[in-house]
């Protein structure tokens, strides 16, 4: 029963130096080699930011490999080296601690954690602060689209387009700059810095785009805001990543059936010039110069996707099949006996203007509602809800 | 001390683990009221004044009396605990009834309506949830003010004389944490 | 050292009164009935949120609605699953394993406050049927975490119940924190220095020192909240000049601390079980307790580490490096732990199995939390299936695991019957290898652009959640093999002698299980809970099974070594 006669350091002292060498080497570049899966796991870089940032985690990726396998290879070494063999009723050494091994785990530890703080705090600095010539979007979160304005004033007209050619309360309007484009997707170009000024209609949502690596909470209340500078040309989801309701998961950019691209993305054009032609001087034209027939402009308010619609409803004229709401085909025959006493066109309007007020059976309430005042979340002008319900009294069914 | 001494280990242990329990529960407790105080500068910070423009301040002459009666009613606790108990917890007690009646006058008063609504109702969550502590305790200390007048603790039985110390501490306790609010609530 | 001193154990007291089933239902201020009945309330309460869990796997293994009816059904989901399984199943389970061993481990006879600790159990079921309840008024189906204005203006009665619920479990939880403190501080036997108490104890005290300053915030929280929703005041509602960070900043900081109420626990049953396992002293003892402490202290300063895309830009600086600190201590325990394996004798019982799992699964936890410190990293994977992967390390991989450990290593103790250990090896393997496929992939899917708390998702995901939903079905099937393991050990299993593990702390010093007084006279500790490879704690192993019976772990020495235990030496 004497157990002086086991030597505590024969166990672990067989290790030769080189053997110690070799598993400090392999840690290390076991780690290297996670930190290179880093861009395989990531979204393709598509901002600025995401390179300093990919680049920081490939970083963070490298060490916290490193340690992985350490911790691993400790335990496992151990586990395998100090099992207690069959038979071997004896207790392990009996050693309580080793003051310079505890300093020396507590130290390096310490550095690492400086280390990742300095450069954190370096990409940080960068990624966040207040860029030259930014492109500003004010963009509204709403349970559970998104919208997004684009100021249009004199300096912004489409080219050809002169102030004497505009209506003179239209032409009030953008001398006063108080006329704002309104789309559900965000469009800006190659090499723009981007500063989206943010606010929410009703409860927190978060604005995140993947792609950037950006994220940043709407707050009820407040105004935050958010910058990027995207690099690649392209379409990026934009997603909500704070709870926000039943349709939450639904305030994502999705793509339909035919391939289209449905709600919230960000539209990263090659260059201004392709921003302009394909985006914004059709939007602003179409503001300036609106077209005579309410019915023809209602489709085409519809027809542009300044609107979510598209995402939830059936509009068979418009190739449109979202799945979430009631089915829009003939719906003027249908509202005008939904409510007695209720015109068709009164009921749409209550419809759009508040969703919740009337629900078709077998659907949740789930629409946004948009409002007529300028400045709020969702806006909807009543010029433009008089063109949409005259064109939706005319859908027919397929 | 020497009735200390006639307990059996276990009792000296419980009575040691009821002085312990108190001043851990009180330290523990008394961060609500921290808390509290906190959710008041945060409220206030979204402010550009406080009370906020239109809002008419509290008044402070009256409630200032209300906590110097307080304060003076820890003095008499403290009197109490060590000589003339029933005199003077009776007269503790008084003091606080004046300090709650006070306090309860300025919380019927108070603007919680329109531009006031934070201003208001901040004050009566703090002022209620004080107010409480306070009508609990002083109701336990009035229970040992009875058991006093009946003779109950004659005897020196430390494992029942030790409510009297358990109680004051309590009231020592609405004590502090008023003084806490008033600080917040008046002074800031 | 011809003559080994060992300390006095216990007396022996098989006879006297026992505790039977019909003792669980009803009030009683045993300790260890208390104990027992904190464990099976929570371990209930573990079973729903995982039914909970599974409908949320199984809804996740299409990109679209299946099973729900809409998102709310969805969200009521993971709000109640999140909600039960922090405060209705660890955090009562780990009380229930404090209250069940403290007094034992401290040579004591009952907790300080035996009427108060029955007092504060007999919250949780009222707490927890409150909750349910919710599903009768419209469940709350704003998250665990429950931001306003979503959980005041926008949501159902539920919200109201969710928020009284908690209120009970955070008023019991502080009564249950008094209790180990002030037994802690005052009921240690004589000899047992702060500094010889088993790590466990430790962990307990560091625990309780957090529940108790930091819960009293979830109740101001939860009062306002209530306040808001009930009574009508507005102070979350930015409409009439109300703040929405505020929750948010009073909420995270108890609910910070909490993740270290939950965690800190199983610290300390690791540290118990690797010790006696490896049968070989912990590595750094003080390190370990005080590291404790430290994380504790640094713990609450981190809380806004959980707003980086709320808070304000210039604030997040200072909470990233507070958080990152938070590394150091617990980097130490890991350590340290690795040092109690090398050169130990590693005997590979369920309970050492799931210690290891802990300490390797843990790990990968502990690194993610630094990645979520760095700010700029944080900022991409904000809320989405990383941070779910992350918290599901740190909380299943760590605080289950170290329950699961602590199971196998204590129920022989709590039961007097040994637990399979062949089952418990495929409980194991299964729970190991099914919970790492469950949550690894999430740290991708959040990486690549999945967000959390949703029920629809982009359609690229979709692979890499059905490995994870079905990993998930595999890992909710292997708690059953502990629960059949339970029921089959206790009607059949092996008896279990005093000190099967042939380990050093109080609580084995007494009969399995332990009689109504825990202990007949007052024991004296062995000088070292620790002390393993020594002479003379052999000497006192031997001893106790001398008086008790023998062990599973054999002893050393041969048989006809054993002498009696010479009388203690005074």
């Amino acid at each position: 029963m004497n157990l002086s006669t086991r030597s505590p350091g024969s166990a672990g002292s067989g290790i030769s130096p080189i053997w110690v060498v070799a598993a400090g080497l392999a840690i290390i570049f076991g780690g290297l080699l996670i930190g290179s899966f880093a861009p395989a796991i990531l979204p393709p870089q598509a901002s600025a930011e995401s390179r300093q940032i990919d680049a920081l985690f490939r970083f963070m990726l490298a060490i916290g490999g490193s340690i992985f396998l350490l911790v691993q290879g400790m335990l496992v070494y151990s586990v395998i080296r100090f099992r207690a063999k069959p038979g071997d009723a004896s207790d392990g050494a009996p050693i309580h601690g080793n003051t310079t091994l505890e300093f020396v785990w507590t130290i390096i530890p310490a550095i690492i954690v400086t280390v990742l703080a300095l450069y954190s705090v370096s990409v940080w600095n960068s990624t966040h602060s207040i860029k030259p010539n930014e492109q500003t979007v004010g963009a509204v979160g709403a349970r559970y689209a998104w919208t997004f304005n684009y100021q249009l004033d004199a300096r912004a007209l489409p080219s050809g387009v002169t102030l004497d050619q505009l209506e003179p309360n239209i032409r009030a309007a953008v001398e006063n700059g108080g006329l704002t484009l309104s789309s559900t997707q965000l469009h800006t170009w190659v090499n723009q810095p981007v500063a989206v000024s943010m606010n929410t209609q009703d409860v927190n949502h978060a604005f995140w785009i993947p792609g950037m690596r950006v994220k940043q909470d709407l707050l009820a209340g407040r105004t935050t805001e958010i910058r990027f500078t995207p690099i690649e040309a392209g379409v990026y989801r934009i997603v909500c990543a704070e709870l926000c309701g039943s349709g939450h998961g639904n305030m994502a950019g999705s793509v339909d059936v035919n391939g289209n691209l449905v709600g919230a993305w960000l539209i990263v054009h090659e260059s201004e010039d392709a921003f302009r032609s394909e985006f914004f001087d059709p939007l602003a034209r179409a503001a300036l110069f609106p077209p005579e027939d309410p019915v023809e402009r209602g489709r085409q308010i519809l027809a542009s996707g300044v609107y979510p619609c598209a995402s939830c409803h059936v509009v068979d004229d418009l190739g449109w099949n979202g799945a979430v709401g009631p089915n829009l085909n003939n719906v003027g025959s249908r509202a005008a006996t939904r409510v007695a006493g209720e015109s068709a066109e009164e009921y749409l309007r209550i419809s759009i203007r508040m969703p919740g007020a009337y629900l078709v059976p077998g659907y949740n309430n789930l629409m946004p509602q948009f409002n007529a005042e300028p400045g709020q979340p969702n806006y909807m002008p009543d010029d433009d809800l008089d063109a949409i319900i005259a064109y939706l009294l005319t859908l027919k069914t397929s | 001390m020497n009735a200390e001494h006639s307990l059996s280990r276990d009792e000296r242990i419980a009575l040691q683990n009821r002085k312990t329990g108190i001043t851990v529960f009180q330290i523990s407790w008394i961060m609500v009221f921290v808390c509290l105080c906190i959710v008041n500068l945060q409220i206030r910070s979204n402010f550009p004044s406080w009370p906020p423009a239109g809002v008419a301040a509290l008044d402070r002459i009256l409630p200032t009396i209300a906590t110097l009666a307080l304060i003076a009613s820890g003095v008499t606790t403290q009197r109490g605990v060590k000589g003339d108990l029933v005199t003077q917890w009776r007269i503790a007690l008084g003091l606080g009834i004046v300090f709650t009646l006070i306090m309860f006058a300025q919380w019927v008063t108070v603007d919680t309506g329109g531009l006031g609504a934070q201003y208001g109702t901040i004050f009566r969550v703090m002022v209620a949830y004080h107010a409480v502590h306070a009508v609990v305790i002083g109701w336990i200390m009035w229970g040992v003010v009875k058991k006093a007048a009946r003779g109950d603790y004659a005897d020196g039985n430390p494992l029942k004389t030790w409510i009297i110390e358990g109680a004051a501490r309590l009231w020592y306790f609405v004590i502090a944490a008023w003084v806490l609010f008033y600080i917040v609530l008046y002074i800031v | 050292m011809a003559t080994i001193s060992v300390p006095l154990i216990g007396g022996r007291a098989v006879e006297g009164k026992r505790f039977g089933i019909s003792d669980i239902l009803r009030w009683t201020v045993d300790h260890k009935v208390i104990g027992i009945q904190y464990m099976l309330t929570a371990s209930f309460f573990f079973i729903v949120g995982g039914a909970l869990a599974m409908l949320i796997r199984w809804e996740l293994l299409t990109p679209t609605l299946d099973i729900m009816a809409d998102g709310q059904q969805y969200n009521q989901l993971f709000s109640i699953h999140g909600t039960v399984m922090i405060f209705l199943w660890i955090v009562p389970m780990m009380a229930g394993f404090g209250n069940y061993l403290l007094p034992l481990m401290l040579g004591a006879k009952d907790m300080a406050f035996p009427w108060l600790n029955a007092f504060a159990f007999w919250l949780i079921p009222p707490a927890g049927i409150l909750m349910l309840m919710g599903w009768f008024v419209g469940q709350a189906e704003a998250g665990w975490t429950s931001y306003p204005p979503l959980s005041t203006l926008y949501s159902l009665d539920g919200q109201t119940l969710w928020a009284m619920s908690l209120h009970l479990l955070g008023l019991s939880s502080i009564l249950g924190a008094v209790n180990f403190i002030v037994t802690i501080k005052n009921m240690r036997p004589v000899g047992m220095g702060y500094f010889q108490m088993p790590l466990f104890v430790w962990a307990i005290l560091a625990t309780s020192i957090i529940i108790l300053m930091a819960t009293p915030f979830l109740a101001g929280a939860l009062t306002l909240l209530i306040l808001d929703r009930v009574v009508g005041t507005q102070f979350f509602n930015p409409a009439q000049g109300g703040d929405v960070l505020l929750w948010q900043n009073v909420f995270w900081f108890y609910s910070h601390p909490a993740v270290y109420i939950m965690v800190l626990p199983a610290f300390g049953i690791l540290s118990e079980v690797l010790s006696v396992h490896a049968r070989k002293p912990i590595f750094g003892y003080r390190a370990i307790a005080l590291s404790s402490l430290a994380i504790a202290l640094v713990g609450f300063t981190v809380w806004a580490h959980h707003m980086f895309t709320s808070l304000t830009p210039e604030l997040r600086i200072p909470f990233m490096i507070t958080s990152m600190i938070i590394a150091v201590p617990t980097g130490i325990k890991v350590f340290s732990w690795l040092g109690t394996l090398f050169m130990g004798k590693i005997r590979f019982t369920s309970a050492m199995l799931f210690g290891l799992g802990f300490l390797s699964m843990f790990v990968i936890g502990g690194i993610s939390g630094v990645m979520l410190a760095s700010v700029p990293y944080n900022i991409h994977v904000h809320d989405t299936y990383f941070v779910v992967s992350h918290l599901h390390f740190v909380l299943y991989g760590g605080s289950v695991f170290g329950i699961y450990a602590g199971l196998y290593h204590w129920f022989p103790k709590i039961s007097g019957r040994m637990l399979d250990e062949r089952l418990g090896r495929l409980h194991f393997i299964v729970t190991y290898i099914s919970f790492f496929f469950t949550f690894f992939p999430q740290h991708i899917l959040g990486m690549s652009g999945m967000p959390r708390r949703v029920a629809v998702y982009a359609p690229e995901y979709q692979s890499l959640n059905v490995v994870v939903s079905i990993a998930s079905f595999i890992l909710g099937i292997s708690t059953f093999i502990l629960i059949w393991n339970v029921i089959v050990s206790l009607r059949a299993g092996k008896r279990a002698s005093a000190n099967p593990w042939r380990a050093l702390t109080l609580e084995w010093a007494t009969s399995s299980p332990p009689p109504v007084t825990n202990f007949i006279g007052d024991p004296v500790p062995y000088r070292n809970p620790y002390g393993y490879g020594s002479e003379s704690a052999n000497a006192y192993l031997n001893a106790l099974e001398s008086a008790y019976g023998p062990s599973e772990h054999p002893s050393p020495d041969a048989p006809k070594a054993i002498k009696p235990a010479p009388a203690a030496g005074d």
